[in-house]
């Protein structure tokens, strides 16, 4: 297994945030992680490698306790993407890209060949080649998010950690950056809040509801009405697309609960 | 792609001199770094020409000869090179500490000044002088240490209990700064003497006078061993970009190198502020400076700052000597003239940026 977490514990001021999860994500694999605000997604993310400090549970990358670990060594093998991060340091898109050799550098290594190279690959691999010496200031939404996929990628991991990457993008910029993660060669766990965009890209999706796993399984398998009117509070008909071939989900508006009083509208 | 296209394109790509540039610019300020010292060794009392300074050190350094008299000498090495050397050390320390809390608290405002810890120094070093704490078993510069200490922590638990963001630091070492101020005020009015209150006020706003050896070899070491320190954090410090989580999650030991470099940074101030008072704006404007000429990542910006630094305060010592005709105006009175304006400056464009 790549990454797996066995009954992972964490509270905060007195709150028990993540109560008792449990996963595995085989190498190479995308897994979603849905749930809505609170829900323990972010936390959780955090405590796979090693940000926040487990109160309980193990949990494992490659085979490996990350307890045994020191973070450089979590670094080089897992990167970890927050949602929105903001600088006031006038850095271009190549010192971002940069800064993910920082676990393989010593304090006092010089640049090398094989740094450049790899920060080569990871702004080739997002698109942004041609934007090395733009200023941070000066990107898109979607563009900060590709530099920082970029200098994730720049870490060489195994292991991707994306906490909600498509948040605040407008619906071209969202579809990129998912189809680009889901196709890269590395095991990835992604929380979302698009179920349908979840249900495209993710091979297995895990539910979350106050720290616990209400579901988990592949899109077919968790995207029910019922988990969506229990666990999201709403009302949904789901059903497989006939275009793209992966679960759609319908949502109903709550005073309109069938699909045919639509029709008869 | 249309004429204005291209022209905001190119504004919003960095231009940054290469390895040349660079070069160039680490030997124009040494360069300028030596004629500032020989400048300042110049003036005084007895103006010396700028060819005798340079004599009287390579007399001192190498035992070349000299016409200078024995007199002449000495107060060329012991009191003017000494109050030059102890005004770049200053300077340097108070800029790469700038750097240092610029990074680590994400804030483009932050410096040992404007966070308050140049007050809590303050307050210890008049607490030792005038009060007589610590029973003679602590030097100024000790008091000075501990009170540097104190006002980063009060700061720091002000920051964080308001909710740790940008502003609120900010806030919070107005906040811890004012409650220095007054509490050095009140020692001052209360227990001095006349004669030691004007000594206090005129130091407070930092004063190179009476600088000797012994404080060059404090001074010194603590600025070129912080710095080494420092530097060897560099990529450290470049992590923390995006903040602190960033930081961890590119393998940093984000806690052991927050209280490695804030522990340095009170140090280095504390050092400096117990040996010529509190001078303010260092911190703030060469490392803006700096960044603007060489980029933001640390390798560059450290030693430059450093540079700038010690460049920075032995010019502000020479215009604070000849800019009133026999009177020396407070160092601090200078760099504040210099740094409140930048401070404006870089307030007003954070805030446009923010946007």
């Amino acid at each position: 297994m790549s990454i797996t977490a066995r009954d992972v514990r964490w509270s905060t001021a007195g709150r028990m945030i993540v109560d008792g999860i449990s996963i595995e994500v085989p190498p190479g694999k995308t897994l979603g992680l849905l749930g809505p605000n609170g829900s323990g997604k972010s936390s959780f993310l955090r405590l796979l490698c090693k940000l926040r400090k487990l109160e309980s549970g193990v949990v494992t990358l490659g085979g490996t306790d990350i307890a045994e670990l020191t973070q450089r060594q979590i670094a080089r093998r897992a990167a970890f993407v927050e949602q929105q991060v903001h600088t006031e340091v006038e850095v271009t898109v190549a010192d971002v890209v940069q800064l993910g050799r920082t676990p393989h550098r010593g304090a006092l290594a010089a640049w090398t060949n094989v740094d450049e190279d790899v920060v080569t690959q990871a702004l080739t691999r997002v698109g942004m080649a041609d934007m090395r010496d733009r200023l941070w200031r000066t990107l898109s939404g979607g563009e900060r998010q590709r530099a920082q996929i970029a200098r994730a990628l720049a870490q060489t991991p195994s292991e991707l950690l994306l906490d909600e990457p498509t948040n605040h993008l407008d619906i071209q910029h969202q579809l990129e950056i998912l189809s680009l993660v889901s196709r890269l060669p590395v095991t990835a766990i992604i929380a979302l809040h698009d179920l349908n965009l979840a249900a495209m890209f993710c091979e297995t999706l895990v539910v979350l509801q106050s720290g616990r796993v209400v579901a988990h399984g592949s899109p077919e398998q968790v995207l029910t009405p019922m988990l969506l009117r229990d666990v999201f509070g709403v009302e949904a008909h789901v059903q497989r697309s006939p275009h793209h071939g992966k679960m759609l989900v319908h949502f109903l508006p709550q005073n309109l609960t069938a699909p045919h009083v639509i029709e008869a509208a | 792609m249309t004429a204005r296209q291209l022209s905001t394109e190119a504004i919003h790509v960095a231009v940054r001199g290469g390895w040349g540039f660079r070069a160039a610019l680490a030997l124009a300020g040494l360069l300028a770094l030596i004629l500032a010292v020989g400048m300042a060794m110049s003036i005084g009392e007895v103006p010396t020409p700028l060819a005798a300074t340079y004599q009287a050190i390579a007399h001192k350094l190498f035992g070349t000869d000299t016409l200078l008299s024995p007199i002449e000498l000495g107060i060329l090495w012991d009191y003017r090179l000494t109050r030059a050397l102890v005004a770049a050390c200053c300077g340097g320390a108070l800029a790469v500490s700038g750097v240092i809390l610029q990074a680590l608290l994400r804030n483009p405002l932050a410096e040992p000044y404007v966070l308050g810890i140049s007050a809590g120094a303050s307050t210890g070093a008049v607490g030792v002088m005038i009060l007589g704490l610590g029973a003679g078993l602590l030097t100024v510069a000790g008091g000075a240490f501990i009170g540097a200490v104190c006002a980063f922590v009060v700061v720091s638990l002000l920051a964080a209990g308001a909710g740790g963001s940008s502003e609120r630091v900010i806030l919070a070492g107005v906040a811890g700064s004012q409650l220095f101020n007054a509490a050095t005020s009140y020692i001052v009015t209360t227990s001095a003497n006349a004669e030691q209150a004007r000594g206090v006020m005129f130091w407070l706003l930092g004063s190179l006078s009476g600088v000797r050896w012994p404080d060059v070899y404090l001074a010194a070491p603590i600025a070129i061993a912080g710095f080494v320190i420092c530097l060897l954090h560099a990529r450290a410090l470049d992590a923390f970009t995006f903040g602190n989580d960033a930081a961890a999650s590119l393998g940093i030991d984000v806690r052991r190198v927050r209280l490695l470099l804030f522990g340095l940074t009170a140090l280095m101030t504390a050092t400096m502020v117990g040996m010529v008072g509190s001078i303010g704006f260092v911190g703030l404007v060469i490392p803006h400076a700096v960044r603007f000429l060489v980029g933001p990542l640390h390798a560059r910006l450290l030693p430059f700052s450093l540079l700038g630094g010690a460049l920075f305060m032995v010019i502000a010592d020479i215009v604070s000597r000849i800019i009133i005709p026999q009177q020396i105006l407070p160092i601090g009175v200078v760099t504040a003239l210099f740094g409140a304006p930048a401070f404006a400056f870089i307030l007003y464009r954070s805030r446009r940026q923010s946007l």
